[in-house]
């Protein structure tokens, strides 16, 4: 019993080890040293064989690579349904998504040596320029995944999500009421400042920070620095607040570029498999279609 | 210090009561214990949880008096200094305290209770990037919807829907299926280039590759290279990734590797077809007869190793029906049924020499191509023509009329005997008058002519076709039904039938350079250049240029489907080649 129990320490510790090893690194690196294995197995295979006339997906090394690059394609994409399933051991989704990411790096040479570096307008291309696109989107999105959640919660402070519009709103209740005693036209700023939504601008607006149309922005720059008596007390305290509420903005925006960095890439990486799947039917069926 | 604290409730019906006090004290406890000067009876506030501080004409100080702290502007925090000039919202429970100073100076605190946070969740999912973009859901069937509809589906249902046309090389209409452009791999070859909108004039049929029947609807005056089954069994066997891949072919309806489209595959781009590389022909030809046993054609696979000697065809019978073809190696004799020494000629003192010197339409010694005038491919020569090339100085003048000479008429015996009987009784005249020519040239000599006494016109016949008349100067005599005969003349005017030789290629060489005929004394030494002279600057195609040696693969004197010529149909335009500087062609250099 006692050599049973050491053992089951034994393997829950490598279990806990393993658990806080990279996928990546996952089992030593093992699916980059095979994705680099397949790529320079599949250049040598280009170079030393004489394809005639000349290569491409035509020759018989072609179709070759051409089957190998759909298998693994298909393969790839069905971790979209493997994810939703996760176990652990040795096709845990951990390796799963491992080998999704290095062998979907060796396609890259697989699809490139099978093009023979024939591109042109043509569903073929297409195809190729799909896989690319959805590679260098996942590329970006290990980049994203690795770097970006820390911007993120440096941005945040103590801050949620909630909190940070709840800041926001009550700010705005107070620029309601301490701009009560303005005028039209001023009113009218901070109106349009209240009524603009956090979120308006967009996902480019999103992605680049930038927000020309920004009504809080825009109260500030127009709204005069002073005014006599009352009013430019209230004028103050309205500044004040704005300036307040652009801070805060300032926060969820930041908040929201650096979400969408981290987000993008899927709605790129995901549409473009699911087109590539869609091009490489075409691309197969025509080929064949038009022996 | 005062502080101007205003309560906000709302009845049933949503109207507002608003009541105000005034508290004139520095310091106020807000809390749920009675005692508070701001009474919170809200289970989620501490009994006396925070406490607001003026110290100062614009400072007020907000602390939690236990653990638990207070949200002020929206963050939690535990003590903070704010300005009642710029406001401030506290929130305790569902209390929000605003302050704010009053016109008067006095600071207010309005409580009023927080609206319920409805909706708050749905601000949450705002912050993710899908609320801003179209679902990946939606992206991904439109995208993939629109590539199966346009590029697959609107290709196939046209093509099965076409009305099939059959194919014609002078016209250019063209296809009938839509969009399927975009499964063209590759631009078509320049002589394919006007059935670029028309696929299906060459895939007619779904899932069958282009068929050889199909090419040979436009082409179909091209000759086989050989028989198909001859072609087969000489091939050498395919390497074993060939070999599975046209197994698999085959058995979907591929033509095999001998069909059209093996060796001229399309959608390459606008170049012309490379000549086959020596490889290509050696690939068979190397060692061909290892599988056709029965071939005459002797192994080849590099002009300067190895290549069988010439075969020229030629007449080896006196007046045979039918050219041989005899390899230079047997020595072979010509028999053209002439007798014509080219030394004679070409002797550049000699008797025909001087004759030409003297004569104006030659006036220097006789060159070759005063007889031998080019083909004009370049590649054969023109029939030589006696009254062109010869009479001249074999002068076929028999007779002088009131306007001046007659001529026989040279050919035909039977147009020789009409003129000879036609000759007047009269003595023949002296054609060079009263002087004797000395040497040669006198009577008896090898050039003087003589046609027999002219007072009897048959007796000439005889003689002109006697030995030593002038017809059989030239030509052989013979006898047929009992009558004197001549030999016909067999003179191809090409030799070499299975190879294209260009003399155009070669003007900058002399004609003796290659063929022997300035010492050839008879007519039947067969001056044709054998395989070793033109080895001299011909080497195989992997041989290193220099100014002496050429370079040469099989294509440049063989042709796949025209042995005999460079296949080249008359508006054929020059054509960029392959590209050579891509990186398939340039690991395909490396590789060799």
């Amino acid at each position: 019993m006692a050599t049973k129990a050491t053992n089951r320490y034994r393997l829950d510790e490598k279990r806990r080890d393993a658990d806080h090893v990279s996928f990546l690194k996952h089992r030593n690196w093992r699916w980059l040293k095979l994705a680099l294995l397949l790529s320079v197995v599949a250049g040598l295979g280009y170079a030393l064989i004489d394809q005639q006339p000349r290569p491409n997906g035509g020759s018989w090394y072609g179709y070759t690579l051409g089957t190998v690059g759909l298998v693994l394609i298909v393969w790839l994409s069905l971790l979209g349904v493997r994810k939703r399933y996760i176990t652990t051991g040795n096709w845990s989704l951990k390796a799963w998504t491992s080998a999704h990411v290095w062998l979907g790096l060796s396609l890259i040479v697989i699809g490139t040596l099978h093009t023979g570096f024939q591109v042109g307008w043509n569903v073929h291309t297409l195809a190729y320029a799909l896989m690319l696109l959805v590679i260098f989107t996942g590329i970006y999105g290990v980049y994203a995944y690795a770097t970006l959640p820390k911007s993120l919660s440096s941005n945040r402070g103590e801050m949620t999500r909630a909190q940070m519009l709840e800041s926001l709103t009550a700010i705005d209740r107070q620029l309601d009421a301490a701009a009560q005693p303005l005028g039209r036209s001023e009113s009218d700023l901070v109106i349009a400042a209240l009524e603009q939504d956090v979120f308006h601008g967009g996902a480019w607006g999103r992605l680049t920070g930038s927000y020309p149309r920004c009504a809080t922005a825009r109260a500030i720059r127009r709204m005069p620095d002073n005014a006599s008596g009352d009013a430019g007390q209230a004028l103050e305290r309205v500044n004040a607040l704005l300036a307040r509420r652009s801070e805060q903005l300032a926060q969820i925006r930041r908040h929201l570029r650096i979400r969408a960095a981290l987000e993008i890439w899927l709605f790129i990486h995901i549409p473009a498999t699911i087109a590539l799947i869609a091009a490489l039917l075409a691309h197969v069926v025509s080929v064949f279609y038009y022996w | 210090m005062a502080f101007l604290i205003r309560t906000i409730d709302y009845t049933a019906a949503g109207r507002e009561i608003v009541r105000e006090r005034t508290v004139a004290e520095d310091r106020i406890g807000v809390g749920r214990a009675a005692e508070n000067a701001i009474h919170l009876p809200d289970l989620a506030v501490e009994q006396n949880h925070v406490t607001i501080t003026a110290i100062g004409p614009d400072a007020l100080k907000v602390e939690a008096v236990g653990t638990l702290g207070f949200g002020l502007n929206g963050r939690t925090t535990q003590a903070e200094t704010i300005d009642p000039r710029e406001g401030a919202e506290i929130e305790l429970g569902s209390a929000l305290l605003a302050i704010a100073r009053e016109p008067d100076g006095t600071v207010s605190i309005t409580i009023r209770q927080a609206e319920s946070r409805e909706g708050k969740g749905d601000a949450l999912a705002a912050f993710q990037l899908a609320s801003a973009l179209p679902s990946k859901r939606a992206m991904s069937w439109t995208f993939a919807g629109a590539i199966l509809v346009l590029l697959l589906s609107v290709p196939i249902v046209t093509h099965l829907t076409r009305t099939p046309v059959e194919n014609d090389p002078e016209s250019d209409m063209p296809g009938q299926v839509v969009f399927d452009a975009a499964w063209s791999s590759g631009e078509l070859s320049m002589a394919h280039h006007d059935l670029e909108n028309n696929c299906e004039a060459c895939h007619a049929t779904p899932f069958v590759s282009v068929q050889d029947a199909t090419c040979l609807t436009c082409h179909e005056e091209l000759g086989d290279h050989a028989k198909m089954p001859r072609l087969a069994a000489g091939m050498p066997p395919l390497s074993q990734g060939d070999a599975i891949q046209w197994r698999i072919a085959e058995t979907l309806g591929k033509e095999g590797p001998l069909g059209c489209v093996s060796c001229h595959s399309e959608h390459e781009g606008p170049v012309r077809l490379e000549a086959a590389s020596e490889q290509f022909c050696a690939d068979c030809h190397g060692d061909l007869d290892t599988r056709l046993t029965d071939t005459r054609l002797g192994n080849a696979h590099d002009f300067g190793k190895k290549h069988p000697q010439f075969r020229p065809t030629f007449y080896t019978r006196l007046g045979a029906d039918k050219p041989m073809r005899v390899s230079l190696e047997r020595e072979p004799v010509e028999r053209s049924g002439l007798k014509f020494p080219h030394d004679v000629h070409m002797d550049r003192q000699g008797g025909a020499a001087r004759m030409a010197l003297s004569l104006p339409e030659y006036g220097a010694p006789l060159e070759c191509a005063d007889c031998h005038e080019e083909g004009p491919e370049g590649i054969g020569f023109q029939e030589v023509e006696m009254e062109d090339a010869c009479e001249s100085c074999h002068s076929l003048v028999f007779a002088r009329t009131a306007s001046g000479f007659r001529s026989l008429r040279h050919g035909d015996l039977d147009d020789f005997r009409e003129d000879m009987a036609s000759l007047s009784r009269s003595p023949r005249p002296q054609l060079g008058g009263r002087r004797q020519r000395p040497g040669e040239f006198a009577r008896g000599g090898a050039y003087y002519s003589d046609f027999g006494r002219p007072v009897r016109g048959l007796i000439s016949v005889n003689n002109a076709l006697q030995e030593g008349g002038v017809c059989a100067e030239c030509h052989i005599r013979t006898t047929t039904g009992g009558r004197p005969d001549l030999v016909p003349v067999n003179l191809p005017d090409r030799f070499l039938m299975h190879g294209f030789f260009s003399h155009k290629a070669h003007e900058d060489e002399k004609c003796t350079d290659c063929h022997e005929a300035a010492t050839s004394k008879a007519a039947t030494d067969l001056l044709i250049p054998d395989l070793e002279s033109c080895q001299d600057c011909h080497k195989g195609a992997s041989a290193v240029k220099t100014s002496e040696i050429v370079p040469s693969s099989c294509a440049m004197c063989h042709g796949y489907h025209t042995p005999t010529m460079p296949w080249k149909p008359e508006d054929h335009p020059d054509l960029p080649e392959m590209p050579k500087d891509n990186i398939a062609a340039r690991l395909g250099v490396v590789r060799k």
